[in-house]
């Protein structure tokens, strides 16, 4: 296992890691990589369970942002959470056999959250974990189905046979509940 | 999110992409466009999803991902991208997308001086038109005019009770009378006749047209009288511009006959 990361503590910082990808570092890519793959892989191969079509997504995404790392802003949010909403964003697509984005995507997240290394990231994702299994199962049920499986508030009222009212009420509240664990 | 709850539960859908109604959503943008702190609290959203997404990190890529990547980056120049994007709500446009409206705007123009050519072109075409329509029009209703009057003409002349008069000198006998009207032009011609004796049914009263070059009578129609003595004829010549120097009128037998047969009953009155 890579933990460059964790070696190099100057780097920790995402803005300081952005600038050196923006200035053609080719080892501050590797750095970010080693840092954020596992967020990227993770996401994705819960989405597609296929592990080759996860690790094209990785290829992708980590390419893309190599290409043009301005698509992420990093005063208006981290690397980490952007990484995972953007696998999962491309992941959906290739679930859905979407044609492939020509550039990355630029979401504007804002999120105070450390995961910068690997101990950070770890408690949050114990913090998570712990978070989602507090939930209801319908609403936790609610909230998978539409961020790790891509469906619409409708498609999963007609699949979970629940008013269309109820599923969005569940997918805020879920949110809500996430949040509330970091606050 | 105090601001507006009527777009919570939207902006909660839209952060995941789980807004599928097109109404609400582009009502959900239109307001997005104009309300900063609504897209605050999409960006916290997208943020709790990212929350979500992280329940699942765990299994690390295999090694030669990493290294096929930095093959590629070696490989590859890196492309200068100092360009500052804009704000976006959504997800990024494609690039192309940037010059799709100048591309229209392009495209419309060339269009719209076509069309405008097109129009002049229609525009002159549709005025010969109207113009050869109107003259035709015109040419038309001459026409019809002229056909009503020829029509009221022949009414006229063949109407059950039409009444011939002829005005003569005073203390004198009705006498008989024919009178003819030539077109040498148009090789027409028009007969009435007065006062005529009644002939035998075997007989018929014919009409010979006198050529002006001395040449044999023609044959120009043949007629009956009624029981009040009255005929017309309406008879087309075999050809137009024959010149005639007068007319004459001789009684033959009921097929009519190719050459007079004497004595000429009618002769113009010049002649006689």
């Amino acid at each position: 296992m890579r933990v460059s990361g964790m070696q190099a503590p100057d780097h920790r910082d995402d803005a300081a890691l952005i600038a050196r990808l923006r200035a053609g570092d080719q080892n501050a890519m590797a750095d970010l990589y080693d840092r954020y793959s596992g967020v990227v892989y993770g996401v994705a191969l819960r989405v597609l369970a296929n592990t080759t079509a996860a690790e094209d997504v990785v290829q992708e995404i980590f390419l893309q942002l190599w290409r043009n790392p301005q698509a992420f802003d990093a005063n208006r949010g981290r690397l980490a959470p952007w990484l995972a909403v953007i696998a999962r964003n491309r992941a959906i697509d290739h679930l859905r056999r979407r044609p492939a984005e020509e550039d990355i995507d630029e979401l504007p997240i804002s999120t105070g959250i450390d995961l910068e290394g690997e101990a950070a990231q770890k408690l949050a994702v114990d913090k998570v974990r712990g978070a989602l299994a507090q939930l209801p199962q319908e609403q936790r049920t609610t909230l998978e189905m539409a961020f790790f499986e891509g469906m619409t508030h409708t498609e999963i009222a007609g699949k979970t046979g629940e008013p269309l009212g109820t599923v969005k009420t569940r997918i805020r509240t879920g949110l809500l509940a996430l949040r509330k664990v970091f606050a | 999110m105090n601001g507006h709850p009527q777009y919570a539960e939207a902006l909660a859908l839209y952060a995941m992409g789980a807004l599928d109604n097109p109404q609400e959503r582009a009502e959900l943008e239109a307001h997005l466009g104009t309300c900063g702190e609504c897209r605050r609290e999409l960006e916290a959203l997208r943020a709790d999803t990212a929350l979500l997404a992280l329940s699942v990190v765990g299994p690390k890529p295999p090694d030669r991902v990493r290294q096929q990547l930095m093959k590629a980056i070696a490989a590859e120049p890196r492309m200068d991208r100092r360009a500052q994007k804009p704000y976006v709500v959504g997800r990024m446009r494609p690039r192309w997308f940037t010059f799709a409206p100048i591309a229209v705007m392009l495209l419309l123009a060339v269009f719209s001086m076509l069309l405008w050519r097109e129009v002049r072109t229609y525009r002159f075409l549709l005025r010969q038109t109207q113009a050869q329509l109107e003259q035709l029009q015109a040419d038309r209703e001459r026409e019809q005019k002229a056909l009503a009057e020829a029509k009221a003409i022949n009414d006229l002349l063949h109407a059950p009770d039409a009444w011939h008069v002829d005005l003569v000198a005073q203390k004198t006998r009705p006498q008989p009378q024919i009178k003819t009207i030539y077109s040498k032009q148009k090789g027409t011609l028009l007969l009435t006749a007065t006062n005529l004796a009644q002939l035998p049914e075997n007989k018929i009263y014919e009409l010979w047209l006198l050529p002006a070059d001395g040449s044999a009578p023609m044959p120009a129609g043949w007629f009956k009288a009624d029981d009040k003595g009255n005929g017309m004829m309406f008879h087309w010549m075999t050809s137009a511009g024959i010149s005639a120097k007068g007319f004459a009128v001789t009684i033959e037998p009921a097929n009519g006959s190719e050459t007079p047969t004497p004595p000429i009953m009618f002769a113009p009155a010049s002649a006689g």
